[in-house]
């Protein structure tokens, strides 16, 4: 049997004999036997290191949290694809790959604290100062701030605030805690003084803070966060492969499908003949000179 | 559901707080109603609907576009161009999809063969393989947009294509999406699609700035460079008329036909890999030496917090973890600079 792996690469992540597994110097089995968390080992993976209790229960909190959220896009993603009865895991696959530029974006977070935080440093700024320049930066070029708003949960995200308060209570209220803070307070302040209603801190803003001052980098956090839906997404996706129907589009069914024919609306370029071969040439220099079609091109 | 009181609902962790900004123990159970006062939801689309009897692209019937001879490439430009090209455009949409098929053992084969491993369906390893197109491999999106942008900016301020192709070069010689490298010094593909193009009169203003950012980027690097295949095709589909994005999707999923045969024949000539069969041999791990767990009871005496309480502590702590590979910290994304509006779109970069 084949044991050799595919790609030639030096790693400092691990290696695996036909005797153990070994992540970052410890042996996997050593690491369960004695009673370390499957978050804890999250610690070890992407840090290199055993984390403190509060750091493990921080973490364990927002992958709790975090894991679930009904219907969002990673959610629909999943059941998108799971009307077309492939493997479950392409459903899973999907529905992480939701997680993007607006869905979840803790990797642009991250960055955004870091790049304030280190113009706070190199400027000798209080964290204060500068959240009050980032929160100006990005609303003087009506910029959504990230980390505030949730278009579903628009009376402030169930998760966000106790998150926050779950680190203060840990006392894992580091800088970049201190910062969103800080963030919040001016943001809040400045639309409250433009007359403009009330947006509340967003599961990024808040878990993503928390996932910082606990050490993960920015890209670190966003795997932990986007591949923890990926759990819920598939219990989505197995539920509408069990008891939903396939193709999504059935007209026995008592609600609408989703992707019954009455749920197409087309508003592109009206029906038209075909030209055929003999006047094609003709038509398609005409088409191209009239450049009507540039109003189509995606 | 929606029974609960709020009696029922306290005394739940922090939930009781007062630095709530709300009564957590106030707010609903239940969904929400449906909204009467808006329109259901629906597909909307500009590029097709259908209805019992027809499927219509652009306002065409797609039975009888075939039916009158037209054929794949013809349909990509009514999808993403809402229009018929010219039999020489079809030609050369043809010739760069031929030229962008099959790539031998490259990542988009090599991430279908491992799909494949793990006996799995075949959409899945063809899947997989698209993901290989990314801003370096296939930058398709990246190597247009750098054009379109820097065409349209030196337009702006009066410069000759000379003048913009210096411009990107002077920025971007060592990009890897910038199209030029020595990739292609012995092989003439890439030459020869720009001929074709040229020949059939496809040839228009991004293979001719292109051409000069050859010459310019040839005249400011120390080692031979020449036109790649990214340079190329990204060039050539634009003058086409497919925007940067379409090119990127049209191609990656070109080499997706190319990926099934490799997903294909990976099962036909090797064997499946079952769960730890793969082994990673100790010379090839550099990281941290074998230690013991530390005992549990001990973690909070042994572990040290990544806390940072100040921006010094901060600074310090972000440079000592770039010596942790895996962890992210020798990766910055540059992220979109509200205060300058420079666009500068987040691709991920190393320090």
């Amino acid at each position: 049997m084949h044991r050799r792996p595919d790609i030639e690469r030096k790693t400092s992540i691990s290696y695996k004999t036909e005797e153990k597994t070994v992540l970052r110097g410890y042996n996997l089995s050593d690491l369960a036997e004695e009673g370390y968390s499957f978050t804890d080992a999250m610690f070890v993976l992407f840090q290199n290191r055993i984390p403190t209790q509060k750091e493990e229960k921080m973490l364990r909190y927002e992958m709790g949290v975090f894991l679930e959220h009904s219907m969002s896009p990673s959610a629909a993603g999943a059941i998108g694809v799971s009307v077309g009865r492939p493997n479950l895991t392409s459903a899973i696959a999907a529905s992480i790959s939701t997680f993007g530029g607006v869905h979840g974006p803790g990797a642009a977070h991250g960055y955004m604290m870091k790049k304030y935080l280190k113009q706070a440093h190199e400027e000798g700024k209080t964290i204060d100062e500068i959240a009050k320049v980032l929160v100006d930066d990005y609303m003087d070029n009506g910029t959504p701030v990230m980390g505030m708003g949730q278009p579903q949960h628009t009376d402030s995200d169930p998760r966000a605030e106790p998150i926050h308060l779950k680190q203060e209570e840990l006392g894992l209220n580091g800088v970049y805690l201190k910062l969103q803070r800080a963030v919040e307070k001016y943001f809040h302040a400045r639309r409250k003084k433009e007359g403009r209603g009330y947006v509340g801190v967003n599961v990024v803003g808040a878990g993503n803070t928390a996932l910082c001052d606990i050490g993960f980098a920015p890209n670190a956090a966003w795997c932990i966060g986007s591949v923890s839906r990926g759990f819920s997404c598939a219990a989505h996706a197995l539920f509408n492969m069990k008891r939903g129907r396939a193709w999504a589009a059935s007209k026995s069914e008592p609600m609408v499908q989703m992707l019954d024919l009455s749920m197409i609306k087309y508003v592109g370029p009206p029906d038209r003949k075909v030209p055929k071969q003999s006047e094609r040439q003709e038509y398609a220099r005409k088409q191209k000179e009239e450049g009507e079609y540039k109003k189509w091109v995606i | 559901m929606g029974d609960l009181t709020p009696a029922d609902k306290k005394g739940i962790g922090n939930l009781d707080d007062p630095g709530l900004p709300f009564d957590y123990s106030e707010r609903e159970y239940g969904t929400v109603p449906i909204d009467e006062t808006r329109a259901r939801f629906q597909w909307v689309s500009e590029v097709a609907y259908k209805n019992v009897h027809r499927i219509v692209a652009r306002g065409y019937d797609t039975t009888e576009l075939v039916e009158e001879g037209y054929g794949v490439t013809d349909v990509l430009f009514v999808d993403f161009q809402a229009r018929i090209p010219t039999v020489e455009e079809d030609q050369m949409l043809n010739y760069v999809m031929i030229m962008a098929l099959e790539d031998g053992l490259s990542a988009p084969a090599v991430m279908s063969r491992l799909v494949a491993q793990s006996k799995t369906f075949l959409t899945q390893a063809c899947g997989a393989s698209i993901h290989a197109f990314g801003h370096a491999y296939g930058a398709y999106s990246a190597f247009g947009n750098r054009l379109l942008d820097e065409l349209k900016a030196g337009r702006a301020k009066g410069l000759d294509i000379d003048a913009i192709a210096q411009g990107i070069v002077e920025v971007n010689l060592d990009d890897e999406s910038l199209g030029v490298s020595d990739l292609m010094l012995k092989d003439p593909a890439a030459k020869r699609m720009i001929e074709r193009a040229r020949k059939l009169g496809v040839a228009g203003e991004y293979v001719e700035l292109m051409t000069a950012i050859v010459e310019k980027a040839g005249a400011a690097s120390d080692t031979p460079v020449d036109i790649d295949m990214l340079g190329t095709i990204g060039s050539v589909m634009m003058d086409l008329g497919f925007t940067a994005e379409a090119t990127w999707a049209i191609l990656a999923v070109t080499r997706s036909f190319a990926a099934g045969a490799h997903f294909i024949e990976e099962i036909e000539r090797a064997d499946y890999r079952r769960l730890g069969q793969v082994l990673t041999p100790p010379e090839m791990y550099d990281g941290h030496p074998d230690r013991p767990v530390p005992p549990l009871a001990e973690r909070d005496a042994l572990a040290k917090s990544a806390l940072s309480a100040d921006l010094d502590e901060w600074a310090t702590g972000q440079e000592e973890r770039k010596s942790v590979w895996g962890s992210g910290y020798s990766i910055d994304e540059e992220i979109e600079d509200p205060s300058k509006k420079t666009g500068i779109k987040s691709v991920g970069k190393k320090l």
